[in-house]
Formats: structure tokens, sequence, C-alpha cells
């Protein structure tokens, strides 16, 4: 399957399936609307077999380029099918399962979580480990017959819906910094978790704290080797800035285009505007050299940094011009339209922060790709 | 080309405007015994960029940006007429006008003094001529300005010494216009990466406080935010190429013009005292950017432009297909 091809054939599918795939509900929607909307777009688009195309056939894939992906990934989020954040997860978690997890476990759970039947989730980010991930306590403890895991996290999207875990646990001595982890691959029914989700200034409570607390994991449910949880936390960084920032930046594009609908003419600042329109351009070309490269069978690295930089500021950029031209919307409307607005642009305040901070890709742009050499 | 091919004419290049930067002859006559001109007949998508950022990075000027727009009009440069009359500073419409007469206003490159015959894009009212006129009657007046070493020279002239209009095809100024600001773009990015290079060798050596400045977060991150603009002015140049329409054309200069003016301002600070003497290159590349950004339209008409035209509810630039 080309990429023309496919193009063709989803966008055929999607104006033929349109009323089965639309959500029920108006504006974003609540979470729990999202994630079940989420859920049945995987189902129907996996049984039509678009989403499991780009994807090995070893995990229940039909095999062709990640371009396929890519372009599935664009047409939903630019259908306003699904909320974009929540669907690239798979990008990020399917793919450390085919590199990492033993064979049998990938073919047994990565179908599962492209036909949309599961949630995962990504445990990385603890209280005192934000940016400095390396530094991170949750504790794995080698047992009888497996791991036993004590600990806690934080920023953990979607844990609440989560059935499994790709979890990042501290397997080394306490100082043996990005030598002593180890991926773990948890279900999140195992007795000792406990999840609590924390509302966000957007008004979703996307992020949760996890805890655990002397949880069973078996030998067999590592993601890689013991020691090897670095390896498999600085691949999967790359793919959240290559194929999933390709999504967003389609969810971007699409907004704009409601925007350029809904603000008044007079609202809108020409060259604001203008450069809003050239960064989101710029951001896309950037990203479509990076999936055409990893399509090529590159390996992606720190120069992903460039295409979350561009992001950041592009996707605050459309936000900023968005809440001046609809301020009225914005800060008074109580409808779905409004709060969707409201929602999308406190959202975008984000967008320096999360998958790495501005100042993290920075760094990593000055160390690897432009060798300042080390900044203490 | 293949690729093996690709790297020699890009070190041959490049060799010729770092040996050359500051002659536009010898750089044209280097070009030319390259093959670069027989190159750009055939394989415009790899000679504009190659050379353009070569001569970006080395602030070195030639008569490149005439034989991009003649070849973009499809007048063979064989026949006489070596150079082309551009437009005024951050204009793009053609630069003469055709009546009784011709008046001409814009710019020219030093090829212009040299050329035997000099294009005139005019307007007829009916739609654009090509005419062919003697390079003396142009009323040629160099001047240093911004930046002397690019050698410019200001068009201002009315004149009936000129040969017959060639009428050209509705598209030709357009599609000119696009080659020229692809060009223009290149050059931007050539001459912004330069900066970098010279800024980040200069972070590396320059030691404060007891150690390189490059260690200075606040100096790594000006110098990050500069790789990043000049990133993605390269990527949508290269997304220009590939979709070739006039509205990404347009956006590419933009940003390649707006990265450019800031590579020159965090590389200038970075540099600092450096930076502000004439002892240091880094001022030629500052001036050089101002100039080029303004060339076939800046950054901040282009982007006006593109707002109002978007706010008055013209449709938004189609999105390069993945």
């Amino acid at each position: 399957m080309d990429l023309d091809g496919f193009r063709a054939g989803l966008d055929e599918w999607l104006a033929r399936e349109m009323p089965a795939l639309a959500p029920g509900h108006r504006g974003a929607g609540t979470l729990d609307e999202q994630v079940a909307q989420l859920a049945k777009v995987k189902r129907l688009a996996y049984d039509a077999g678009w989403m499991r195309w780009g994807w090995p056939e070893r995990v229940g894939g039909l095999g062709g380029s990640p371009l396929l992906r890519a372009y599935l990934g664009e047409a939903l989020t630019s259908a306003d099918l699904v909320e974009p954040g929540i669907y690239s997860m798979t990008e990020v978690l399917a793919p450390t399962m085919v590199d990492y997890a033993a064979p049998e476990l990938a073919a047994a759970m990565v179908p599962r979580l492209l036909r949309g039947d599961e949630t995962w989730c990504q445990g990385f980010s603890e209280p005192g480990t934000g940016s400095n991930l390396a530094a991170l306590t949750c504790r794995a403890a080698r047992g009888e017959d497996g791991w036993r895991v004590t600990g806690q996290k934080v920023w953990t999207s979607l844990a609440q819906y989560a059935r499994r875990c790709v979890l990042l646990t501290r397997t080394g001595p306490p100082d043996s910094a990005h030598r002593g982890i180890t991926a773990l691959f948890v279900d999140m029914d195992t007795p000792g978790i406990t999840v609590r989700p924390i509302e966000t200034i957007h008004g979703a409570a996307e992020f949760c704290e996890v805890f655990f607390d002397d949880v069973p994991v078996p030998f067999d449910r590592m993601l890689g080797a013991e020691g090897q949880g670095w390896s498999v936390a600085m691949d999967l960084l790359p793919y959240e800035r290559s194929t999933a920032l390709w999504h967003r930046g389609a969810h971007l594009q699409h907004r704009l285009g409601r925007l350029l609908e809904e603000a008044a003419a007079d609202a809108l600042d020409p060259v604001e505007l203008g450069e809003v329109v050239q960064l989101l351009a710029a951001l896309r070309a950037r990203s479509r050299a990076t999936q055409h490269r990893m399509a090529a069978g590159g390996r992606l690295g720190p120069e992903t940094s460039v295409d979350k930089v561009l992001l950041a500021t592009a996707e605050q950029a459309l936000f900023d011009l968005a809440q001046g031209a609809l301020a009225g919307e914005m800060l008074l409307a109580d409808d779905p339209v409004g709060a969707r607005w409201r929602s999308e642009f406190l959202y975008s305040r984000a967008a320096t922060i999360y998958g790495g901070s501005a100042e993290i890709q920075r760094n990593i742009i000055a160390r690897r790709l432009l060798g300042l050499g080390e900044d203490r | 080309m293949d690729g093996a091919e690709r790297q020699l004419f890009e070190q041959a290049v490049r060799r010729a405007t770092t040996t050359c930067s500051g002659d536009a002859a010898a750089l044209d006559a280097a070009l030319d015994e390259i093959g670069w001109h027989d190159a750009l007949a055939t394989e415009r998508r790899t000679a504009i960029p190659v050379l353009f950022e070569a001569q970006g990075a080395a602030v070195a000027a030639s008569s490149a940006l005439d034989h991009v727009v003649l070849g973009a009009l499809g007048v063979d440069p064989g026949t006489g007429a070596g150079a082309v009359v551009l437009p005024p500073l951050g204009r793009w419409r053609p630069p003469g006008r055709l009546g009784a007469g011709l008046s001409a206003h814009g710019l020219g490159t030093s090829a212009l003094s040299r050329a035997a015959a000099a294009l005139v894009v005019a307007d007829t009212g009916e739609g654009a001529a090509a005419v062919s006129v003697p390079p003396e009657a142009l009323a040629l007046r160099p001047v240093e300005g911004m930046d002397p070493w690019l050698g410019l020279v200001v068009v201002q002239a009315e004149t009936d010494r000129m040969g017959p209009g060639v009428a050209l095809a509705p598209d030709a100024w357009a599609a000119a216009v696009d080659e020229a600001r692809l060009a223009l773009g290149h050059e931007l990015v050539g001459a912004a990466g330069a900066m970098l290079d010279l800024a980040r060798v200069h972070a590396l050596e320059r030691v404060q406080f007891g150690r390189p400045i490059a260690a200075f977060q606040a100096v790594r991150h000006r110098l990050a935010d500069t790789l990043v603009a000049v990133e993605a002015a390269r990527a949508l140049l290269g997304a220009a190429w590939d979709d070739r329409s006039s509205d990404t054309v347009a956006m590419a200069k933009a940003v390649a013009g707006r990265s450019a003016r800031l590579a020159a301002r965090h590389c200038q600070q970075v540099l600092a005292g450096m930076g502000f003497t004439t002892e240091h290159p880094l001022h030629r590349y500052v001036r050089r950017v101002l100039v080029l950004d303004e060339l076939f339209g800046s950054a901040r008409s282009l982007t006006g432009d593109l707002g109002r035209s978007l706010v008055a509810g013209g449709p938004l630039p189609a999105p390069v297909a993945l």
C-alpha cells in the first residue's frame, strides 16, 4: 500500500463512514467522552484495516510505511474525530513495545492498543523527577518470582483509564543515574496500585498521580534488559516529536481554519495572523521531513528537538492569536464552542512544558546539535 | 546529478564563492567554468539552493540572481541580455512600465553595469513584456548604502532607446518572482548559518569567569533559537520546492528573512564587542541580510500581505502534502 493509495482509500472511507465515526458530543467533550470516542474510532479504523497499516505484521499490523500512520492521524484529527493528544499516545507506546517487548508479549498486547480495546499510560515523571528524568526513584526490587515496585509517578496521562503502563523504575543503586533504570510493562489492575487524577488549568483531569505499594511484576514483563530502561526512554522520546507531532500540527492547522471562520475580520491583526500561518507552515515542513526520514529507515535523535521547539512556538502563537480575536467567547461564553477555545488556549500553555520543556529542548540542541559542550 | 556528482558540484561552488567572495565578475567567471549556468538550465532545484546557500555563507556577490530571473522568464541569457532590472526594495511588481517610451525603476546587481544589454520586464497595461535596453540608457547609479560589498545599482530611467518588446506569458513574471524568492531564501539561510558558525566558535573560545561563555545557558539558548530558526526556514524552502505553490514560496522567503534577522541579532549579541568591529566578518553578514530580506518582498511586507488577504476572506495557503 503506498501513500497515495492509502490517502485515497482512507478519505473515501472517512466520507462514507462519517455518521458512524462522528462524536456524539458537541465541542471538545469531557475527558470521558473523548476517551470513549477515541476507542470507538480506533475500533472502526482497525476493523477496516486503516489502523493496522504502518505497523509490523508481527504485532497485528499490515506492514507498510509509517507515513501511512502519519496520514491516518492527520486525517482523523483534521476531521475532529479524535483529540490529538490522547490519539497520539499510541505512536509513542506501540513502537516501544515493538522494539523492546518480548515478541510474544508484543504480539499479544499491541493489537489491543491499536484496536482501542485498551488504554495504556506511560509512567516516567515523578514528583522529584521532572526534567531530570535520570534521577527517578520509583524502586523495583528483585523478588523470588518477579519485581516488586514501590514508589510514585506523576503527570501520568490517562492512568485512570489505563489497563497497562510502560513504567520506568530504579533497579540499580540510588545513585546509578541513567545506568540503573529498567522499563517494565505493568498491568494497572495489579493490587497495590492507586491512581489519583489531578484537575488541571484547562479543566480536564487528564494527568494522574500513580502510587505503587509493593506491586508484583513478573520478570517476563521487562521491556529490554535490566538496566536498559534509559535507552527505552531515549528511543521513545523522538517518537513523541515525530508522528505524534505531525498529528498535532495537522490539528493546529484545522483549528486555524476554524479561527478564521469564527473571528470577526477586524479582530485579527494581519501581521500576527500572517506570522501564525507561516509558523504552522514551517512546523509542517520540518515535521514532514522528519516523517520521510523515519520512513526511509533513519534513526531519529536530538534533531527532533528542533521540531518540538517549532511546535510549542506555533501552538502558543496560534492560541494567543485566538485569545485576542475571540476574547468574548474565550472569557465569557459557557457554551461548548467557547469552552473548547478556552480549554485549548489554557492547554497550549503546556506546550513549552510537556514532552521535554522548552529549556530542555534548547539544552539538547546546544549540546548535541551545536556541540557547545556541557553547561557547567 | 547523482549523489557523488552533486557533492563535487557543491564543493566546487563553495570553493568559488569563498575564493571570489569580494569580486562579482571573478565569481561569475568561476561559476561559468564549474558549469553552474548549465546546471541552472537543467537542474534548477540543485543549482539554485547549492549556489545561493554558498553565496550567502561567503557573503559573496554575483550575477546569479539575474540568471535565475532570466531563466524563469524563459529568456536565454546567451542572446545578449546578461542582466536584468530587479524591482525596487520591498516590491515585486515588474520594474518597468511601457508606453510611448520605457520607464524603469528598480535595482540591479553589479552585472548590470557590465552587461551588453539589460532586460527590463515592463507592464504594458495589457500584460507584461520583456524589453532589451542598453545599460547606459538606464541612468545607473552605483550605491554603497548599508552593504557596499553587494555592489547594487539603482535604476531610475525614462528612455526610448530600447529593442522591441517581447510579450511574456501571463504567469512568466510570477514564476520569476517565485524563483528569485527561493534563491534569496537560500542565500539568507546560508548567511544565517554562517553567522551561527561564527558565534558558535566564539562562544567556545571566549573564556569569562573561568569558563567558555558557551557554558552559560543564556548564550546556549540564543544559539539554539538561532538554529531552530535556520532549520525552520530551510525546511519551508524544501517544501516550497516540492509543492511549487507561490503561497509556500512567499512564506518560505518571509520565514528566511525573519530567521536571518534573528540570527543577526542573537549572533551579534554573543559575539559582543568582537561582532561590533569591522575587524570581525560578522558586520558584513548583518548588512547583507538586511538588504536580501528586502529584495522581492521583505518578511514584514510578505507576512502583512498574507494576513490581510486572509482577513479579507482569502483562502489559507494549502498545507504542503505529506
